[in-house]
């Protein structure tokens, strides 16, 4: 597939729709994939789509799910509420009984509402609003920590270790990078650190500078940054240009190759919590090594969890020993998954139960360490 | 060399030029460096095969535009295009689509539903759209701001005061209108383009406060749970909440999602006639045939009496009241908005249905807004050459109908020679 | 004064960012200046510009070049190379067929365009970031030193330089090569230009490529400063430049890189009282501010109403 180029697929596709038949065959489960293969956070939806592809060959490799192929279905949502609930409807025409999406909060949630409706399973990859999972809904899973995990084990990482004598908390403005930093900056203003500037950035700016200056100007030695990679990226490269000494931090989101790609060697040092078990897991190299091979980038924030979601979804039929959505939901309620982002365990809500997040430092060029 | 020959080359080396550094060649990482890698075989094929269809179009442009010329008749006949753009024909081409949306919810399926509702919702927001810029003639960029103060203002009442739809709808249009009035008023006495960004600032302001305020709006999380509309005063979930009644349990039904469905594109349904039926009269009042005077001549309508600043002024608030109207039915309908919901491109959009209908011509804006809306759903089975065949044919479709899709024709007189 | 460093920081700062602004204005404003449209698509022509950039400066390491200016003329010629095709492919396609309608019609299909450009590069060279290092790390400072300095990277500099240069050139081109006569003749009245003799159809094509070409130096210039592109990055550059440009007074060359500069200070400190979140709100406020007294711009001619 990879050679053949994205243009001479198109024609292909445009010679094919006339003729497109679509043959039922009863034999395969259908899985959704729902999110942004356009607009600005399709980068995003990249990885989230790779992975559970990833993840639905695998499982076919190996002789399917309860003696079924799984056959992955996919949509674009272009992360917009509106397209969103276009595409739940087309889910539920083409009769697909399980969805791994969406990517974003904001069209996860009216999405979710015509699932549960239609008595389909939705887990997602990378919704981490807790609104979500607050309606109870039954039918609603996720395979990512909330923010409100995520924070206080990096708000109190940052008190006991680092101890620094001027914070900035800056996110990116949108629901995940701002819901984290708030909850970092309560961790941090609970323990009585000085948190001089709290601010967002936009995301998809590329100019920091007068940021930057703002920072200097207040002596900060410690940044904590909400959001994901590209404008953490180049708020890094950008304070050593400008001579800020400081040490930085973010979540998960930031916390994949890209980051050392575009920050170069001031990625160096940088902390970021992620999920325990990501990468000691030996199964995880092998995984890794699919991807490269498949010459696909196996970084970014979402791959592993969409791999994971597919994962759930298969060993929660398996379990339940039917199709039957209620029945599948009831089995992933009540059992424990082994997955590429650790073991997977849920509450009544559909969120993860005891998902521990670890402190990592991020090295230039070489691989990451536990930091102490 | 002779000339076509010359710019028979020309145009096969700007294909290239045009093609191959972005789509022959590929940017790929080893580590942490950047890499160029060319790309496959057939896409260099595709190029190549490109640049010599177009030398040859552009070298043998002369006998090809003869022979068009020779068998030369328009796409549609000239007697049937003055037939369809009469203003009677127009009335009864709205009396169908409006007997058609009726019907529909019977025969389509859930997702048809929706999607007809969400058509509705632009119908209503190239309605409202069209006073100010097909009308009016003012270039408006920002529409999406009043959308976005509808939206909000049903979303934070119902949120904070927990207002129902119905009582919110007249307040969100009025609101809407208030902000229309107070942006319109300093900035009317701007010409042209210069209106036309100001405008499209305003609406990024907008946005950006919704945004960044994030006690009062939720910021980028915005508001969820928002309330559905009531059966007077029945509710349409699966369970209500406490102390409110069921529509299902009302009437001794067993619940099913397509009642609700069905009800908010009945209610969508209902706000657009209601909006075709306004702007209708008012087009025939003296304001309307202000508007359209103003925006075919505006030192004339100073000539005789009429005070352009009113003029516009009121079209610039009507418009955003429909607007206003449009989007506490759109957060009603969502559930959930946030501020990515009412970004520049929504007003892009929406003035391209405007301008695709046919400016100023309301059977063009209901049938442009079906376009608009219908094509990127159709489209999703090219998954994702979907945005890229959406552009292409916003231009082609601007290229092929530069005049809108059904352009209204005016009562005039013409000299017979 | 402990804050005298940090607001001259702050306006360095505002000036590089304005400048590169100020490039990309020139674009809008001539296409607006001569044919009175707006050219929605000009924000992708910069980001295919900064594609080509990118391509040229990771496949010239690839060969084992790293001199310097040999990467910069390398890619400032393929970029502005390919930018001028693309840009006379878009007035080729999407405004020539369009001249003499409403002019709300082309706005339109340069809107359609700009969605089309933005997914065609994307779906050939991905929806992710690509991103090239430093090719000129260091700076200058100036001050006591500590947080009581200014900073100057040398890469601001060449900035701020090379649009100088590439400004006073078209200024220059403009006010005296037989072609720039051409262009302003056209601005003045089209028809009165077409009848004297001028091949107005060439001139409209050419002030496409000038615009497409000086917003391929800015790419160049802001993928060598910042070393990261995608392909959403041309929407957002774009509206601040066209914001520029009316700030400026749309159709004046001097009010674009006037407007672009003003535009820049104001974003650097605006962010800085306000907050980052808050500097598209002081760019699009300053503009309303400055529309209200000057309701054509700083720089603009008011125009006069024709009967």
């Amino acid at each position: 597939m990879h050679n053949v180029s994205k243009m001479t697929q198109l024609f292909a596709a445009m010679a094919l729709v006339g003729a497109a038949s679509y043959s039922v065959a009863a034999d395969t489960i259908k899985i959704g994939i729902a999110g942004p293969k356009t607009g600005p956070v399709a980068q995003y939806g990249e990885m989230q789509f790779n992975g559970a592809r990833m993840a639905i060959e695998q499982l076919n490799a190996k002789g399917g799910v309860a003696g079924k192929k799984l056959e992955a279905v996919e949509y674009d949502d272009a992360c917009e509420p509106k397209q969103a609930v276009a595409v739940a409807n087309n889910v539920v025409k083409d009769d697909v009984k399980f969805v791994v999406g969406h990517l974003c909060s904001s069209s996860t949630q009216p999405a979710s509402d015509v699932y549960e409706d239609e008595g389909i399973i939705m887990v997602t990859p990378a919704a981490t609003s807790p609104e979500i999972t607050q309606r109870g809904y039954k039918l609603v899973f996720r395979t990512i920590g909330l923010d409100s995990a995520q924070g206080p084990v990096a708000g109190n990482w940052i008190v006991d270790h680092v101890k620094p004598k001027v914070v900035a908390v800056v996110h990116d403005k949108q629901q995940y990078g701002e819901g984290i930093a708030t909850s970092v900056k309560k961790v941090l203003d609970a323990k009585g650190v000085n948190v001089a500037v709290f601010e967002g950035i936009n995301a998809g700016d590329k100019d920091f500078s007068s940021l930057i200056a703002k920072l200097k100007q207040a002596n900060v030695d410690f940044v904590y940054y909400g959001g994901y990679h590209p404008e953490l990226g180049l708020l890094l490269r950008q304070s050593k240009e400008k001579g800020l000494n400081a040490k930085f931090m973010g979540p998960e989101g930031v916390g994949n190759d890209s980051i050392s790609q575009i920050a170069g060697e001031a990625a160096e040092g940088l902390l970021v919590t992620l999920p325990k078990s990501f990468d000691q897991d030996p199964a995880n190299q092998a995984l890794t090594q699919a991807f490269k091979d498949a010459n696909e980038d196996p970084s970014g924030p979402f791959v592993f969890p969409s791999y994971a979601a597919v994962q759930v979804i298969a060993d929660g039929i398996q379990a339940a020993g039917s199709e039957d959505t209620a029945k599948v939901a009831e089995a992933i309620r009540q059992g424990t998954f082994d997955s590429p982002i650790g073991k997977l365990a849920y509450d009544d809500k559909g969120d993860l139960k005891g998902f521990q997040f670890v402190v990592y430092q991020w090295h230039y060029g070489k691989p990451k360490t536990e930091a102490k | 060399m002779n000339k076509p020959v010359r710019q028979a080359l020309f145009s096969a080396l700007l294909v290239w030029a045009v093609a191959y550094p972005i789509f022959g060649l590929k940017l790929a990482f080893a580590g942490v460096t950047l890499q160029v890698h060319g790309a496959s075989a057939s896409t260099l094929g595709l190029i190549a095969g490109a640049s010599v269809l177009l030398f040859l179009r552009v070298l043998f442009a002369e006998p090809l535009g003869r022979l068009r010329k020779g068998s030369g008749k328009p796409w549609v006949p000239p007697r049937v295009s003055n037939y369809l753009t009469l203003p009677s024909t127009q009335r009864w081409g709205l009396v169908a689509l409006v007997a058609l949306a009726f019907v529909w919810p019977f025969f389509g399926s859930r997702g048809a539903v929706d999607t007809a509702t969400l058509i509705l919702i632009y119908v209503m927001l190239g309605l409202g759209l069209n006073i100010v810029v097909g009308l009016a003639g003012l270039l408006d960029l920002g529409y999406v701001g009043f959308y976005a103060v509808g939206a909000y203002s049903y979303a934070l009442l119902s949120h904070y005061l927990g207002l129902g739809f119905w009582e919110c709808l007249p307040i969100a249009g009025l609101l809407a209108a208030l902000f229309g009035l107070l942006l319109g008023f300093p900035v009317l006495r701007l010409r042209g383009d210069y209106l036309a960004i100001v405008t499209l600032g305003f609406g990024e302001i907008i946005r950006i406060f919704l945004r960044n305020l994030t006690s009062i709006t939720g910021g980028p999380n915005g508001i969820s749970n928002i309330e559905k509309p009531t059966f007077f005063g029945l509710s349409l979930e699966r369970r209500a909440a406490d102390g409110a009644q069921t529509f299902h349990q009302f009437f001794g039904l067993d619940y099913n999602p397509a009642h609700k469905v069905v009800y908010l594109y009945l209610i969508a349904l209902l706000l657009a006639l209601v909006a075709l039926f306004v702007i209708n009269r008012l087009l025939r009042m003296p304001i309307g045939r202000a508007w359209e005077a103003l925006r075919e001549d505006e030192i004339a309508c100073r000539a005789l009496g009429l005070n352009p600043t009113v003029i516009k002024l009121s079209a610039f608030t009507l418009g955003a009241a429909f607007a206003g109207f449009a989007g506490s039915f759109f957060a009603a309908r969502q559930g959930l908005i946030t501020p990515e919901s009412f970004t520049f491109i929504e007003s892009a959009i929406i003035l391209a249905i405007v301008v695709l209908g046919g400016m100023g011509s309301q059977l063009g804006v209901v049938l442009a807004a079906i376009v608009m809306i219908l094509l990127p759903e159709l489209m999703r089975e090219f998954s994702d050459y979907r945005m890229l065949m959406f552009g292409a044919l916003m231009v082609l479709m601007m290229v092929w109908r530069p005049q809108g899709l059904l352009p209204m024709q005016r009562p005039h007189l013409e000299l017979r020679q | 004064m402990p804050d005298t460093f940090h607001y001259l920081q702050q306006l360095v700062n505002g000036l590089t960012v304005g400048s590169t602004y100020a490039l990309i204005a020139i674009g809008y404003t001539m296409v607006y200046g001569i044919i009175g449209m707006i050219n929605f698509a000009h924000g992708e022509v910069y980001m295919v510009g900064s594609y080509v950039a990118f391509i040229v400066l990771a496949g010239l390491a690839m060969l084992g070049i790293h001199s310097l200016p040999l990467l910069m003329v390398a890619s400032f010629a393929c970029a502005i190379v390919v930018t001028s095709a693309y840009g006379y492919s878009i007035e080729r396609v999407a405004y020539r067929p369009l001249r003499g309608s409403n002019r709300l019609i082309p706005l339109i299909s340069a809107i359609g365009m700009s969605i089309f450009l933005q997914n065609a590069v994307q779906l050939s060279q991905g929806s992710g970031n690509w991103a090239i290092p430093n090719l000129l790390p260091g700076n200058f400072s100036f001050g006591p030193g500590g947080n009581q300095e200014v900073m100057v990277s040398y890469m601001q500099v060449v900035v701020f330089v090379v649009t100088l240069l590439a400004m006073a050139g078209l200024t220059l081109f403009i006010s005296r090569s037989r072609m720039g006569r051409a262009c302003r003749a056209c601005a003045e009245d089209m028809k009165m230009a077409n009848l004297l003799g001028i091949d107005t159809n060439s001139v409209i094509a050419l002030t496409f490529v000038i615009g497409a070409a000086l917003a391929a130096v800015a790419a160049v210039l802001l993928s060598m400063q910042y070393g990261v592109i995608n392909p959403y990055a041309g929407f957002l550059v774009g509206l601040k430049a066209f914001t520029s440009a009316v700030l400026g007074g749309i159709g004046s060359i001097p009010g674009a890189m006037l407007g672009g500069l003003v535009l820049g200070v104001a974003e650097a400190f605006g962010a800085d009282v306000f907050g980052d979140q808050y500097k598209d709100v002081v760019a699009f406020g300053l503009l309303v501010l400055v529309l209200l007294f000057r309701p054509t711009g700083i720089l603009g001619r008011p125009e006069i109403e024709k009967v």
